[in-house]
């Protein structure tokens, strides 16, 4: 009898744990959707907390963070989540193009981004997003070259010297496949979207030599390889050679003469948003020129925000690494979305990169 | 009568055995069964221009396997399991006989010795490593402050760092099986072929090792699978140069956006580990020390 009793309680409590599941889930995701969330998936190490824990004092919106290291990571997370699991997105060139030919994205309320003025002109209407329709521009960036002056005697002009023999097992690059073989298309004066199988027969050829050179792959935190010293020499983000010169006096910032690789990324509110108000608030906010300079100072990137780089000043304007050139960015490539045999055949060549 | 007796033993037979294996089979059918179906059909479909999933039957991901750079890198996977798997044995071994052997209470202190590194994250673990093999590292810098090198050298990022880093990751489970084998030893035995004659070395390798074959068999079945796929191992420490099959499946789900053609690289993987545990039963391993 006891035991039939015993099974009993064990039966009525299963049920209740299941049920309180469900419910407790229920009133989790219908009970707190009233305009005073806002999710938001954007890359690591790019946006600083402080700033959006001042958006979340200053409007009363509860920010939830998640993150990615890669455009690919977001598009496939995007894809994979239900429609507005994620409101806003901070997508590359590219990858913003992508997502507004498979109509993912919401067009933005022109009206409510008020400081879109705050933008240089040079960064408004890219070919990406004609009359930015979709998106507002955040902060981009050159690949660039990182020299320990202390460690290496090579003169270093371009992409193409870090292929040189003197090297191996000096450099520490992005893991990153279309900014190591797009850098390795412009060393030998091709673009980074090539397509002619010719020419990527070429390009493999030269790509294969850079293996004995490369110590370390690492697009999370390159800076770090270089102010340990495992690293004198990288092809990494502009911002982690301007945080790894500030460490390391030694380390100089190169801007490869082939023209380097460009980019500009972008916010982007995705289709199901749940609080399209909150959404264009935020992305204003990040417009402020005193967002714009807190920013910087924590990931110092190219800045687009004309009224942040006025009020910076020299320490932002004269810094090489953090301001790249306007030549340099004007020389430069984006990457392109390109087909998928090519990039079967970009895949495939960092495969054997990197084994 | 009949239908009385069979509601009875309904109610004694059926309806526990609902109750209680009930939860469990749904938990796996709902969380193993349809994930790993769900990879299968995956594996045979195809990818568009913008990396979304095709469903439409093709052989293309399992062509691609057999590519010569893919068939290098499982090589290097099977060669870098292989001589973590080498190691551990290496390792464990004494050290487990040491546990098992002492009778004080320094036998809880050295299992706890074994058991304590893992209620920290392998990751953070793993980085620790990075930070101490570095070229401004701990070891270069107490090798060169007792002038035994006068350069720093470079431990990092080597296929070696990674099977390192794997040794230090996976011994745990190499020593916890052999533990339990070596324990399991009858001391009689050894004092029998010590009154017979043989020499130690000879006892080792009549008596000890074949009676304790089976702990070495799982601790090896237990390390090998894991160290195919232990991508993180291989990128922090191996920084890229000496990639295993997780990191080619990793790249596909990730940067490369084909899970096509992940799925295919893990179902795989899921082929190896079962015929390295066939090869396991056959050899008389016992399923249930290997904790599944």
């Amino acid at each position: 009898m006891k035991r039939k009793l015993l099974s009993f309680i064990m039966c009525v409590a299963l049920v209740m744990t299941a049920l309180t599941g469900c419910g407790g889930s229920d009133s989790s995701s219908g009970g707190k959707q009233d305009k005073g969330e806002l999710n938001i998936f954007i890359w690591t190490e790019y946006v600083p907390d402080s700033v959006i824990k001042q958006f979340e004092e200053k409007t009363g919106i509860k920010c939830n963070v998640s993150t990615y290291s890669s455009n690919e990571d977001m598009l496939s997370k995007v894809k994979s989540e239900s429609e507005g699991t994620y409101d806003i997105v901070l997508p590359s060139d590219y990858m913003l193009q992508l997502m507004i030919e498979q109509g993912m994205l919401e067009e933005l309320d022109k009206d409510a981004l008020t400081n879109l003025s705050n933008i240089n002109e040079v960064y408004l209407n890219p070919s990406y997003d004609p009359g930015n329709t979709y998106s507002a521009p955040y902060q981009g960036g050159v690949v660039a070259i990182a020299v320990n002056t202390k460690k290496v005697d090579k003169d270093i002009t371009g992409y193409a010297d870090l292929f040189d023999p003197s090297l191996a097992g000096q450099l520490v690059v992005l893991d990153d496949y279309r900014a190591i073989i797009g850098m390795t298309e412009r060393s030998l004066g091709y673009s980074m979207n090539e397509t002619d199988p010719d020419k990527l027969a070429e390009v493999e050829e030269k790509l294969l030599t850079l293996k004995d050179n490369v110590c370390l792959y690492d697009s999370d935190s390159p800076k770090s390889a270089l102010i340990s010293g495992d690293a004198s020499v990288g092809a990494i983000w502009s911002a982690e050679i301007a945080l790894a010169m500030e460490e390391v006096p030694d380390i100089k910032v190169v801007y490869p003469k082939e023209g380097a690789y460009v980019f500009m990324d972008n916010w982007a509110v995705l289709k199901g948003c749940q609080n399209f108000e909150g959404a264009m608030e935020f992305i204003n906010f990040m417009l402020e020129p005193e967002t714009a300079q807190a920013v910087s100072e924590e990931f110092p990137y190219l800045c687009p925000n004309q009224a942040a780089v006025e009020t910076m000043g020299s320490d932002y304007s004269d810094n090489a690494a953090k301001n790249p050139p306007a030549e340099v960015i004007s020389s430069g490539e984006n990457v392109k979305n390109l087909d998928n045999d090519t990039l079967e055949i970009y895949n495939e060549m960092w495969t054997k990169l990197k084994q | 009568m009949s239908k009385k007796y069979s509601k009875h033993q309904w109610k004694a037979n059926v309806l526990p055995a609902i109750v209680t294996v009930g939860p469990v089979t749904v938990m796996l059918v709902l969380l193993v069964a349809v994930p790993l179906l769900y990879v299968a059909v995956m594996s045979f479909c195809t990818t568009d221009n913008y990396y979304n999933v095709v469903f439409r039957f093709s052989l293309e991901n399992y062509k691609k396997l057999m590519n010569p750079d893919y068939l290098r890198i499982y090589a290097q996977s099977i060669i870098i399991a292989f001589m973590t798997t080498v190691i551990c044995i290496l390792i464990g071994y004494p050290f487990s006989y040491m546990i098992a052997r002492t009778k004080s209470r320094k036998k809880q202190l050295l299992y706890m010795l074994v058991i304590i590194p893992f209620w920290t994250n392998s990751l953070i673990r793993i980085y620790g490593w990075r930070t101490f093999l570095g070229t401004n590292g701990w070891l270069n810098s107490a090798l060169q402050a007792i002038h035994l090198t006068k350069e720093p050298l470079n431990f990092l990022y080597k296929q070696g760092t990674t099977v390192l880093g794997m040794v230090y990751c996976l011994i745990p489970f190499m020593i916890l099986p052999l533990y339990t084998a070596i324990e399991k030893l009858d001391g009689n035995l050894l004092e029998a072929s010590a009154d017979l004659g043989a020499r130690p070395v000879s006892t080792f390798f009549e008596v000890i090792l074949p009676l304790t074959s089976s702990g070495i068999f799982s601790g090896s079945i237990m390390v090998f699978i894991p160290c195919l796929g232990y991508f993180f191992v291989a990128n922090i420490l191996g920084g890229g140069n000496s990639d295993v099959i997780g990191n080619l499946i990793e790249r596909q789900f990730k940067s490369g956006n084909n899970w096509p053609l992940g799925a295919a690289l893990s179902i795989i993987l899921i082929i190896v580990t079962l015929i390295l545990v066939r090869i396991y039963q056959r050899l008389g391993g016992d399923m249930d020390s290997l904790g599944v």
